[in-house]
C-alpha cells in the first residue's frame, strides 16, 4: 500500500506535468516487474523531455509498436499507477500517450 | 595504510547460510588469512543494502558485536550497490584519523530467502519514487541507458553480449564465483528480455555472499604480514538519484569525477592500471564504466569490447577477472568489498588460474543504483 | 441566460466488437447487432477509471474556457462507477485540475442520469447568483456480468460541462425532471456487477419516464417536436432512443446525429451527453436541441437547449476523434476491465 499521506503530498508535483507535451529521449520495455506492476507486463517506459526542457519518466500507454522510437511526440496524461490492495487509497500519476 | 588480507565466501544461492552466518564466515575467514585474532581489530565497517527492507534486520553493529563477542565500534554503511566501496572508503578515513589501528571491512547480502518479485522491489529502493511509480525496475533504468547508447553510437545488442561472454569466461576460472559456466554470444542473445534491450544474460544475478578485508596502518603488523597492498586512492562522487535529472544518458558522471580524483591522488596514469574490477551490474554498465573511467574513448566501448582486449591475456588491461558482477555474482553489500579484494589477490599473486601477469597497479570501481554514488579505489603493490 | 459555456469529452481508444463478444459465447453476432443496434463499444484500459476519464474531459473543457479557472466554484461528479464507495472523486478531480480550495464539491449517483441531475442543481446555483461558473462531469467505466446482455453495450466515456451565465454557448431554456421508485436496474453495496429486471427495463422504466419528462416539458414550454432541429435521448442501445423519439413525434433525421451508441456503446452517465457532443459538432446558431436523459431507479431529466453564436468559439470535433480507435479481443477486454 502507498501511504495516503505520500499520495496527498505528491499531488502538486503531478499537476505540474499533466497535460504537457514532449518527446521521447529514450525508452525501454519492461518484461519482469515487481508485484505492483506485474500484471501490466510487458509495458514500455519512456524518458521524456517536456516542452519546458524538464525531463520525466513514465509508462507509455495507448501505443503501437511504431511509437517506441526516439523522438516520438508524447503528452502527459493521468492514469492509475501502481496496483494496490482492494482496501488501499488509489494512486494516480503521470503516464505518457503518443500524439 | 595497507590491505593485508582478504576473504570471501562462495557467492551463489546459499540456502543453508543466513545473513548472520555469512557475516561470521567472512569475519573469521579474513582473520585466519591475516593470521590475526579478533582482539587485534579496533573497528569494523559493515556494508549491506537490503536486510532492513527484506527481513526487518537493522542495527547490525550490535548484531556483529554479538557475533564476535567484543565491544569495539562497528559502523553500518549503505549506498545501494556501492555500499562495499563506501564502507572501505570510510574505513580509510577512520585510519587517517587514528594511528596504529587495524580495521575490518565486511560486506554481506542475503537475497535468496525471498521471491524475485520481493527482491526486485527491495532493489528498487535504490531508485527514486518517481522512477518506481513509472514501473521502472533496476534493469529498466540501465535499459534506458543501454538503448540510448546503442542508438547514439550505432551499436546493437550483440556488442553488449561480449561483456557477459568475457566475464563468464573469467568466472569459469574462479572457484568462488556464482557461475562457473562459459557462455556463447548466441546463448546470450537468445536469452529472454528483462527490460529491452537488456536480456537475462546481460544482467547480474541475485546472489548471497559475504566478503571481508583487513586494512591497517599499524607498521608492525604490516611488516609481519605475508601480503600487503597499498591504498593509493579512494575517491567518492555522487549524482542525482533520478536518471532523468542527469545531464546525459550515455555516461555516469559520478564515475568520471571519482576516477579523475583517484588518478590525481594516486599520481599514476590510466596506462599503469593492468587489472580492474568495474561495476558490471548490466552489460552496458561495464561499457560505460570503461569509457567514464577514461580507459576508452566515449562511444568506442561497443566496438572495443568486441575485440575482447580486456579478457585475460588480451592486449588491454584485464577487466573483471573475478567474473565481474555478472559471473561472480552480486550479493549487493558484498560486491564493493569483493572487488577490492580481487585486486588485492591480483597484486599479491594469489589469483590462481585467473592471475593477471605483472600487475603493479589495480583499480576497483563500485556504483550505487543507476550512478547515484560511485567509489573508485586504486591499489598498488 | 444560463447554460453551457464550454465542454469537453473523453473516449478511450480501445474498442471491442459485438462480433468478438458473441463469438466467445457461440452466439450469432448479426442477430445481436440487429436487436441492439450496437456494433462496437469503447473499453477503457486497466489503468483508467471514471476519475482519469473525467480529468481528461474536464481538461478539454478548460482549454476552451476563456475565464480564469478558479472562477469555477462548484465541481459535481456524476457516475455509477466512482473510484470509491466513500471518498469524493469530485475533489480528486478538482485537485488535479489545479482549482483553488474555495469550491463546493459533490459526488452524485443516479444510474445514468447522475450528471444531468447535478446539472439541474448547478443551474439553480448559477441562476440564483450564488456562483458564476461550475463544472459538471459525467464519467463511467460501465461494467457488465460476462454472458449478460449488458456485455455488448456497457462502455466507457466522460463528458464535462462548464456552466455559467456569461459567454453561454448552449443556452438552457428550460428543463423538467420526472422521478419515481422503479427498481429496473440496481447494484447492491459490495456487489461487483449490476442486476436488472430484463424486459422491465423497457416500457415501465425507460420509456415511461422519458415519455413523461418530455411530454411535461413540451407542455411547460409550449414547444412541439417539429420545433426542434435535433433530439438526443439516453442510449442504452440503438433501438430504445429511436423508439422513444418516434413515439414522442420526432423524426429519424432529428435524432440521427446523436445516435453515437452504434459505434461507442453506452457510457452510462455520459451516454446522452455524448450524443449531445456529437450534435454540437454541427449545430448552428439558434438551433433548438431537445435532450432527455434516463436513470434507472428511476427518473428522467428533459432539457431544451438553444445554440448561441458563442458555440463557434468552443465547438469540438467529435466524429474524427471517435474514429481514432484500436480493436481488442475478449481476453484483453477482461484484462482491461479488471475481471482477470
Amino acid at each position: 500500500m502507498v501511504s495516503p499521506v505520500k499520495i496527498w503530498r505528491r499531488q502538486k508535483e503531478k499537476r505540474e506535468i499533466l497535460g504537457k507535451e514532449g518527446k521521447v529521449i529514450s525508452w525501454t520495455k519492461i518484461y519482469i516487474a515487481p508485484n505492483d506492476f506485474k500484471n501490466m507486463v510487458p509495458y514500455p517506459v519512456v524518458l521524456v523531455e517536456l516542452e519546458d526542457k524538464k525531463k520525466f519518466v513514465g509508462q507509455l500507454v495507448d501505443y503501437e509498436e511504431k511509437n517506441l522510437k526516439f523522438g516520438q511526440k508524447v503528452k502527459a496524461v493521468l492514469r492509475k499507477t501502481r496496483n494496490v490492495g482492494q482496501e488501499d487509497v488509489i494512486p494516480y500519476g503521470i503516464k505518457f500517450k503518443p500524439i | 595504510m595497507k590491505i593485508i588480507a582478504f576473504y570471501q565466501t562462495k557467492f551463489g544461492e546459499l540456502w543453508e547460510k543466513s545473513l548472520t552466518s555469512l557475516i561470521k564466515e567472512a569475519i573469521f575467514g579474513v582473520l585466519k588469512e591475516a593470521n590475526l585474532e579478533i582482539d587485534q581489530v579496533d573497528a569494523i565497517f559493515f556494508s549491506n543494502m537490503m536486510a532492513g527492507v527484506l527481513e526487518n534486520n537493522l542495527h547490525t553493529s550490535s548484531k556483529i558485536s554479538e557475533i564476535i563477542g567484543k565491544n569495539i565500534p562497528i559502523f553500518r554503511v549503505e549506498a545501494a550497490c556501492a555500499s562495499g566501496g563506501i564502507a572501505f572508503h570510510l574505513a580509510t578515513k577512520y585510519l587517517s584519523d587514528n594511528s596504529k589501528k587495524t580495521v575490518l571491512i565486511v560486506g554481506a547480502e542475503k537475497m535468496t530467502d525471498y521471491s524475485p518479485e520481493e527482491t526486485t522491489l527491495a532493489l528498487a529502493a535504490a531508485a527514486s519514487g518517481e522512477e518506481q511509480e513509472a514501473g521502472l525496475t533496476f534493469p529498466g533504468l540501465y535499459a534506458l541507458m543501454a538503448n540510448f547508447y546503442l542508438q547514439k553510437y550505432h551499436y546493437s545488442e550483440e556488442n553488449l553480449a561480449y561483456v557477459s561472454f568475457k566475464n563468464h569466461f573469467h568466472g569459469s576460472l574462479n572457484p568462488k564465483a556464482h557461475f562457473q559456466n562459459k557462455l556463447t554470444i548466441e546463448k546470450i542473445l537468445k536469452s529472454p528480455y528483462v527490460a529491452y534491450p537488456l536480456k537475462v544474460l546481460d544482467s547480474s544475478p541475485i546472489s548471497d555472499g559475504a566478503a571481508a578485508l583487513i586494512l591497517t596502518n599499524d607498521a608492525y603488523l604490516i611488516k609481519k604480514s605475508k601480503y600487503s597492498v597499498s591504498v593509493l586512492a579512494s575517491e567518492v562522487a555522487t549524482d542525482t538519484i533520478n536518471l532523468f535529472q542527469r545531464q546525459t544518458f550515455d555516461e555516469i558522471l559520478a564515475t568520471k569525477i571519482a576516477s579523475e580524483l583517484a588518478f590525481k591522488k594516486a599520481k599514476i596514469e590510466r596506462k599503469h592500471i593492468k587489472v580492474a574490477e568495474v561495476h558490471d551490474c548490466f552489460s552496458i554498465a561495464e561499457i560505460l564504466a570503461m569509457e567514464d573511467l577514461g580507459f576508452w574513448k566515449k562511444g568506442e566501448g561497443g566496438k572495443n569490447i568486441k575485440e575482447l582486449s580486456t579478457q585475460i591475456g588480451g592486449s588491454d588491461l584485464t577487466v573483471n577477472p573475478s567474473g565481474g558482477l555478472k559471473a561472480s555474482g552480486h550479493p549487493v553489500g558484498a560486491t564493493g568489498v569483493k572487488q577490492i579484494g580481487e585486486i588485492f589477490l591480483q597484486l599479491t599473486k594469489q589469483a590462481g588460474q585467473r592471475q593477471v601477469k605483472n600487475a603493479k597497479y589495480g583499480l576497483a570501481h563500485n556504483v550505487g543504483g543507476s550512478g547515484g554514488t560511485v567509489v573508485v579505489t586504486i591499489l598498488g603493490s | 441566460m444560463v447554460g453551457i459555456v464550454s465542454y469537453g469529452f473523453y473516449l478511450p481508444i480501445w474498442r471491442i466488437t459485438t462480433k468478438e463478444i458473441a463469438s466467445v459465447w457461440g452466439k450469432n453476432y448479426l442477430e445481436i447487432e440487429n436487436s441492439l443496434l450496437v456494433q462496437e463499444k469503447t473499453v477503457s484500459s486497466s489503468d483508467e477509471d471514471s476519475l482519469t476519464m473525467a480529468y481528461e474531459a474536464s481538461s478539454l473543457a478548460l482549454k476552451n474556457f476563456s475565464e480564469e479557472k478558479n472562477k469555477i466554484k462548484f465541481v459535481f461528479f456524476g457516475s455509477e462507477t466512482p473510484p470509491y464507495a466513500v471518498n469524493p472523486a469530485s475533489t480528486i478531480l478538482a485537485e488535479f485540475l489545479g482549482l483553488k480550495k474555495d469550491y463546493l464539491a459533490n459526488d452524485h449517483q443516479f444510474a445514468c442520469k447522475a450528471a444531468t441531475g447535478a446539472l439541474i442543481e448547478g443551474l439553480g446555483l448559477i441562476k440564483g447568483g450564488v456562483f458564476d461558473y461550475g463544472l459538471v462531469v459525467a464519467s463511467d467505466k460501465a461494467t457488465a456480468k460476462p454472458h449478460d446482455a449488458l456485455e455488448y453495450t456497457a462502455a466507457s466515456g466522460a463528458v464535462a460541462l462548464i456552466i455559467g451565465k456569461k459567454n453561454v454557448a448552449l443556452e438552457i431554456l428550460d428543463f423538467f425532471s420526472f422521478s419515481s421508485d422503479t427498481p429496473d436496474f440496481w447494484r447492491r453495496e459490495g456487489i461487483r456487477y449490476p442486476s436488472h429486471g430484463g424486459r422491465f427495463t423497457g416500457k415501465p422504466s425507460y420509456f415511461y419516464h422519458i415519455h413523461q419528462a418530455s411530454t411535461l416539458l413540451f407542455e411547460k414550454t409550449k414547444l412541439k417536436p417539429k420545433d426542434f432541429n435535433y433530439a438526443v435521448f439516453h442510449m442504452p442501445n440503438g433501438k430504445f432512443p429511436q423508439e422513444v423519439a418516434f413515439g414522442l413525434g420526432f423524426e429519424k433525421k432529428q435524432i440521427e446525429k446523436s445516435l453515437v451508441v452504434l459505434h461507442l456503446g453506452n457510457s452510462y452517465t455520459a451516454s446522452a451527453l455524448m450524443g449531445l457532443v456529437s450534435v454540437l459538432e454541427v449545430a448552428k446558431k439558434d438551433d433548438l436541441i431537445f435532450f432527455c436523459s434516463y436513470g434507472s431507479g428511476a427518473g428522467a431529466d428533459a432539457f431544451v437547449f438553444k445554440v448561441t453564436k458563442s458555440l463557434d468559439r468552443v465547438r469540438l470535433p467529435f466524429t474524427l476523434t471517435a474514429e481514432k480507435k484500436k480493436y481488442i479481443d475478449y481476453p484483453t477486454y477482461l484484462k482491461f476491465m479488471g475481471m482477470i
